[in-house]
């Protein structure tokens, strides 16, 4: 064995495999037919989509009414799908940029579908507030559009504006950084295909050739967006709080929220990833690409995440004591001990002692136990939008206006749809585009490390 | 004015339904296909201008009308605006000296009664519609020996062509009831003053005010009057003694109960022995030398208030007054004992000039139900109420209307009587007749049409003046009868017009008798005939000052409207002590049978604090059958997944015909439609008290006049710049010690701002859309407060900062305004409002009843669904003033522009005008220092500020 790989450092791919070998295998799902189970998991989701569709359909005809909001709480199911789908982008986003700054090699196996991943939530976040609007055929007047309606501008002062243009710009740089990086990769597929398949691959690939100046370049481009991209992971889901941070709710108004939210998004993120790419890599065969030591790498980070979340915690029941603000005591106090006490309990048991399990290497790297602590933690972070937005909401300043919320069909049946929107695009990824940044994995393969040329100093 | 009905009638015709349905389907699908615009449009259509002008009407000019109240008895005098030839609201009139400008709920929504689509447009004859003529022919063949059967006639002009008809026919005769009765205060003066009079109560003279489940603030003889007269005396003066004492002994609570200063539970059968006690009290610190009545029934009597109460009432001799509104005589000939004692008669309550409201008697109903029995009466013409439902014994009068030879119904609606009637004479509704109305005696007032009858209806003067054979139009009925009697001398015309502008002209009662109290039928007085069954519970049974004795129940403002004790809306309950829902194993919700005799209704429970133990307590006025579809509580909105319930409460008259009644749990659960869920001022946690509602005590107000006024948190800067206010800076001043609850604001407000009802389901799911609304919450000594709650116009407002379309902002008058077409609703506005006062259109609510369009008011969008929208401190009024201020070349005044909820209040609680005006009542009352904003701790700047509630605890 060759002294340029640490003996104590496992390499990434496991196998041994050669460059074309894992040509040949990240191209495999997309040259053969699809397996039954491919069948079976696109039905489910475009059945969960359909069901989306007709409900939104029918809400968007006859009113907002058809959910279970009221006077007190103005926003519930829709706002925290909202949070919830945002939040889950996060990690694509930290895989594929933040990681990428820091040369963590790993990232190679699991940062194009991280990515899709991120692109598809986005997707999902963004229906939510378009169809959460009373009037959502006027969507287009929160963007500041010339208009010949005399001085009338949007409101540069409201956060939902704002997240109008963070989440705006995160799909589109999103989109293009996960376009870029697909180049090398889509001209691989056109080179191995024949007729309608070469043509559309062609086109995508923009005539991709391979050469040192194009890759040159490219790796230039790619450090750039890089760089773009890095800010976004911090600064989207920071614009999103501060539609709860600058309110004057009790339970909303809180300087943490910032850094609490960011954090929440990249465990939750990790927590979505995990649960797509134990599922991928068994039905892929990507087993040898992303292996449980990746699995191992993400735990890692759900753990340190889910730790900044748990203190998060404490630090708002502290500060709720601290601040002596009696509104705030009681919203806290009220999610601890109201009505809605269940979701409060769940959210602190999956968010906060489930991952410590993840303390345990024989955990981290049994995706058996992996996959059930990844899905809990993906309820806990919804509940805990859900805590956050509908439980400070329904009980604030003035008793007489307390009341209770209660989800009905329709929402029920929205969230499921924009699941539905999720997995239908993601099963369609899966199919159709190379799901491992081939390129990228082959620069850090054991076969490519040992043949190396050793630059001439 | 025709051209009006023509109109409406041709509206109706079309079939609208269907083609709303279609337009909406077209739009969504639209919106499907092309996932945007989409827009709601009116149909259109061909709109004629006149050919010829009427004169003195302006297309878009408001016109008012002095008229008269006609939703119940206490006549309140009343102006009614008419736009375009249609009156869209009623208001308080300000010259009438018994209603000085308020107007109750009730009143308020009568408006809608006018358009109600439901009303009788035809006579009808045996049930199908017939002509005027066959009507009266059939009618005048049959009118020897009847009973006209009315509730109390407070017309004049009424009473006199009723006695013209029943001298033309023998052996006829007048039999007076009240759905709300008085009978027995009525019974008692004819036992201790030889006279069967109502009094004219006086409470603004009184000092010391002690009643026994007499509702006055809120539903008993004359509200308004009683709320205009207690009010003023509940201003809490840096001097002593300068607010009044009120104590209120009662089974449930009720409005009037919930501002006392002492209240105490009682059972309806310990009333005697408590009135009793407290005269024998009394008797001993005046003197009283005269005799005394025997005991009643040994009960559990609070001492401690007892001899209290007596001590205030001594000490306010003659300026003191007993109230009862027991049905029991004796009960009421001990009232009119103290009142005696204490000198009151003539100065607190006087007899003669007598109130009229309330003439009904009981022996006179059941006579006339022995000499149908009998068939010595041949028929009956039902003048005016709705006997049958709204009389305990309305079942049994029913079954001789099905076989008398004659049973006529002069009822605008096919009520429950109406429709067992043969004949039908429908009467105009009171916006659409000319009468008159003497409630107190010598106050005369007038009522005028302001529109020509929408349906083919036709005055009850004139029905009756014609089948007496004296043809007369109501008009020429009303001028002959106030020519003779109220303006008799020269100049009438001048004095007629004079009047008719005014709406009430007063004349002097000739040479008023002084009535003594005879003492001598006390020592006769059949002891405590109230007697409590037998493991049962006592009855209560009360009308709501919302809904009052259900004669507007197909009101949807008033159903909408909760009550202002329970919050509830859309239907009535059983309410229960705690104590006695614990041992009946009874929750709020749960329904129960109340059976006495062969009487039996299902109602939910509700359990309220400060009830009596052992008394089960509900309202009157709902389960009816015949009211409409409002009371039947149809869907509101067709478009909603509306849970049906057959009716919207349950009829309770049938029960009152006994004084207690088996109580049993069915099992069954039936949520109340609340508007408010929560009634602690503390939260349910920690148990710490929230300070919207800060309270002293009288005591503690003299020593500190800001006592109550809890520590205020300190507010940190602003990072926003302040607003400039160059003109005026609007804003309001609430005072809780007098504010009653009484909702006649909630109502004001609806009708005045097209604000939409919801319906039962809809307000379940606390989606109620009150701009206005009254907040009501017990303190931790179970005392209640009301506090009104609407947008706060807040200077910083949280609201404005959050739209991402600019749809809410700040106007250089210091409102806040909410610009429908702009809003896109994200509900962020609603969600961010420390006040809860924002409203979202979650549907499209229904204007699909044509008719009751009418009463929109035209200043006013009607909003789309999807967009928000909430108190706009009745912009439309600031701006009619200020436009009116400029044409006049002036500066608006001080009191110009009265929002409808500061207008309709009837204890002026309500005080409005211009901050930057240092002379302004608002101004002056921003520096009283009871004056608070509620929240201000959060920095908002609220317009809306409120004087702390004293309590006059001198117990």
């Amino acid at each position: 064995m060759s002294a340029r790989v640490s003996p104590l450092r496992e390499p990434w791919v496991d196998g041994g495999k050669t460059l074309a070998r894992i040509t040949e295998d990240v191209c495999a799902p997309l040259e053969r037919g699809p397996a039954p189970s491919w069948y079976w998991g696109l039905g489910a989701s475009l059945t969960a989509l359909l069901i989306g569709k007709i409900v939104v359909v029918h809400q968007i005809w006859t009113g907002i009414g058809t959910w279970g909001l009221n006077k007190t709480v103005g926003w519930s199911w829709d706002i925290t799908n909202f949070v919830f789908w945002v939040g889950i982008g996060h990690a694509g986003t930290l895989i594929s940029a933040i990681l990428f700054l820091f040369r963590q090699k790993w990232r190679t196996s699991i940062n194009r579908a991280a990515e899709a991943m991120t692109i598809f939530a986005v997707m999902c976040a963004g229906l939510f507030p378009l169809i959460h609007m009373g009037r959502p055929w006027l969507a287009y007047w929160v963007f500041p559009y010339p208009n010949e309606l005399g001085p009338l501008w949007v409101n540069f002062r409201s956060p939902l504006l704002w997240d109008v243009f963070a989440i705006s710009t995160y799909f589109i740089i999103s989109a293009t950084f996960w376009y870029v990086g697909l180049w090398p990769d889509l001209a691989t597929v056109r080179d191995r295909s024949q007729g309608l398949r070469k043509k559309i691959f062609g086109v995508l690939s923009l005539g991709w050739d391979g050469s040192h100046r194009s890759w040159s370049r490219y790796e230039t481009m790619y450090l750039l967006l890089a760089g773009l991209a890095t800010p976004l992971v911090f600064s989207v889901h920071t614009i999103v709080s501060f539609d709860f941070a600058t309110s004057v709710i009790p339970g909303w108004h809180t300087t943490i929220f910032p850094p609490y939210f960011v954090c929440g998004a990249i465990f939750s993120g990790f927590a979505m990833v995990m649960t797509l790419m134990i599922i991928a890599r068994k039905v892929m065969r990507f087993e040898e690409y992303i292996t449980l030591r990746h699995i191992d790498a993400m735990c890692k980070i759900t753990l340190l995440t889910s730790m900044i979340v748990a203190l998060a915690y404490g630090t708002e029941l502290f500060m709720a004591w601290y601040s002596g603000n009696p509104y705030e005591q009681f919203a806290f106090l009220n999610r601890i001990y109201g009505p809605y006490r269940a979701g409060y309990a769940l959210m602190v048991f999956c968010n906060v002692l489930v991952p410590q399990a993840l303390w345990f290497k024989a955990v981290r790297r049994n995706p058996l136990w992996v996959f059930p602590i990844s899905i809990l933690i993906n309820v806990g972070m919804w509940l805990e939008r859900f805590v956050i937005i509908t439980v400070s909401l329904h009980r604030d300043y003035l008793p007489s206006s307390w009341t209770m919320y209660y989800p009905t069909y329709v929402e029920i049946g929205t969230f499921l749809g924009s699941f539905g929107l999720f997995f239908t695009c993601f099963f369609l990824f899966c199919r159709f585009l190379p799901m491992i940044a081939c390129s990228e994995v082959k620069a850090i393969s054991t076969f490519a490390q040992e043949n190396r040329e050793t630059p001439r100093g | 004015m025709n051209s009006e009905r023509d109109d409406i009638e041709a509206q109706d015709r079309r079939d609208l339904v269907r083609r709303g349905s279609f337009l909406k389907g077209m739009a969504a699908s639209f919106a499907a296909l092309s996932g945007g615009g989409c827009v709601f449009r009116p149909p259109e259509g061909k709109v004629v201008p006149l050919m010829e002008q009427p004169a003195g009407v302006f297309p878009g000019e408001t016109l008012w009308y002095a008229t008269t109240c006609g939703a119940c008895t206490a006549s309140c005098g009343a102006l009614v605006k008419v736009r375009d030839g249609r009156p869209i609201k009623l208001e308080g009139n300000p010259e009438h000296p018994l209603s000085r400008g308020g107007l109750c709920a009730r009143g308020q929504a009568s408006v809608l009664d006018l358009y109600d689509s439901h009303r009788l447009r035809f006579p009808l004859l045996d049930g199908k519609e017939a002509s005027w003529a066959a009507l009266d022919a059939f009618v005048s063949e049959r009118l020897n020996g009847v009973a006209v059967l009315s509730e109390t006639i407070v017309s004049p002009t009424l009473r006199f062509a009723v006695e013209r008809f029943l001298k033309k026919f023998p052996g006829s005769r007048l039999v007076e009831y009240d759905s709300l009765s008085a009978s027995a205060i009525l019974d008692a003066h004819a036992r201790t003053h030889g006279v069967r009079t109502l009094p004219a109560y006086h409470l603004g003279k009184a000092r010391v005010i002690v009643s026994f489940d007499a509702d006055f603030l809120g539903s008993w003889i004359s509200p308004v009057e009683f709320t205009k007269d207690w009010s003023p005396n509940r201003q809490p003066e840096r001097e002593w003694d300068t607010m009044s004492w009120h104590a209120q002994f009662e089974s449930r609570l009720s409005v009037t109960g919930a501002n006392a200063d002492l209240r105490v539970p009682l059972r309806p059968s310990e009333q005697y022995e408590t009135l009793r006690q407290i005269g024998l009290a009394v008797a001993s610190l005046v003197f009283w030398k005269g005799p005394k009545p025997p005991a009643g029934e040994p009960s559990s009597l609070n001492a401690a208030a007892v001899s209290d109460t007596a001590g205030q009432l001594a000490r306010a001799a003659g300026r003191s007054l007993v109230l009862s509104g027991s049905p029991d005589a004796a009960t009421q000939c001990l009232v009119n004992w103290i009142n005696a004692m204490l000198g009151n008669y003539g100065e607190t309550l006087v007899l003669d000039p007598a109130g009229l409201q309330k003439r009904g008697s009981e022996t006179e109903f059941d006579r006339l139900l022995g000499d149908l029995e009998k068939g010595a009466v041949k028929g009956v013409v039902v003048l005016s109420g709705n006997p049958v439902y709204d009389h305990p014994k309305g079942a049994e009068l029913a079954k001789f209307l099905d076989s008398a030879k004659l049973s006529l119904s002069l009822s605008g609606r096919p009520d429950e009587t109406a429709v067992r009637c043969r004949a039908v004479a429908p009467d105009h509704h009171p916006l659409e007749s000319w009468s008159d109305a003497e409630a107190v005696s010598g106050v005369l007032s007038l009522s005028q049409p302001a529109i020509a009858p929408l349906y083919s209806t036709r005055a009850a003067i004139e029905s009756l003046s014609l089948w007496a054979g004296e043809p007369m139009s109501a008009l020429d009925a009303l001028r002959g009868r106030w020519k003779k009697s109220v303006l008799p001398g020269a100049d009438f015309e001048r004095r007629w017009h004079e009047a008719l502008r005014k709406g009430v002209v007063l004349s002097d009662v000739k040479n008023p008798k002084n009535l003594r109290f005879d003492g001598r039928v006390l020592e006769r007085l059949s002891p405590n005939p109230l007697r409590s069954a037998e493991g049962g519970f006592e009855l209560s049974a009360y009308a709501s000052p919302v809904l009052g004795d259900g004669r507007q129940a197909n009101n949807p403002w008033l159903q909408e409207t909760p009550d202002p004790i329970s919050k509830t809306a859309w239907g009535n309950y059983a309410s229960f002590s705690p104590e006695d829902a614990a041992k009946l194993g009874i929750v709020e919700g749960r329904v129960v049978r109340l059976s006495a005799g062969a009487a039996s209704i299902e109602l939910p429970a509700q359990i309220q604090k400060g009830h009596a133990r052992g008394v089960v307590s509900a309202a009157l006025g709902y389960g009816r059958t015949h009211a409409g579809p409002v009371a039947a509580n149809f869907p509101v909105q067709k478009m909603l997944p509306v849970e049906r319930e057959e009716l919207s409460g349950a009829d309770l008259f049938p029960l009152t015909a006994y004084s207690s009644v088996r109580v049993e749990s069915t099992g069954r659960m039936s949520a109340p439609a609340k508007t408010q869920t929560y009634d602690e001022m503390s939260d349910p946690i920690t148990g710490r008290r929230r300070p919207m509602v800060q309270e002293t005590t009288l005591q503690d107000y003299f020593k500190d006049a800001t006592s109550g006024r809890g520590k205020a948190m300190e507010v940190g800067p602003s990072l926003w710049p302040a607003h400039d206010y160059p003109g005026p800076k609007w804003a309001m001043a609430i005072d809780l010690n007098v504010c009653t609850g009484c909702s006649s604001c909630v109502v004001a407000c609806g009708l005045e701002n097209n604000v939409p009802v919801v319906g039962k389901a809809e307000v379940r799911k606390s989606r109620d859309m009150h701009w206005m609304r009254i907040d009501r919450y017990y303190n931790e000594n179970g005392e209640t407060a009301f506090q009104p709650m609407l947008c706060q116009h807040c200077d910083n407002a949280p609201c404005e900062t959050v739209c991402p379309v600019l749809a809410t902002l700040h106007s250089s008058e210091g409102m806040n305004m909410q610009v429908y077409n702009r809003c896109v609703g994200t509900r962020y506005c609603a969600n961010n409002c420390p006040y809860k006062v924002r409203r979202f259109n979650w549907f499209d609510y229904a204007h699909e009843d044509l008719t009751q369009n009418l009463a929109l008011n035209p200043d006013i969008t009607v909003r789309t669904r999807g967009v928000m929208e909430k108190c706009s401190f009745c912009v439309q009024r600031v701006q009619s003033a200020k436009a009116d201020a400029r044409a006049e070349n002036r500066a608006v005044t001080d009191g110009e522009v009265r929002p409808a909820c500061a207008q309709s209040c009837p204890a002026d609680a309500i005080v409005f005008g211009d901050l930057n005006d240092p002379k302004s009542a608002v101004a002056k009352k921003l520096g009283d220092p009871r004056s608070y904003a509620v929240l201000s701790e959060l920095g908002v700047g609220p317009s809306v500020f409120y004087m702390t509630k004293v309590r006059n605890k001198k117990v």
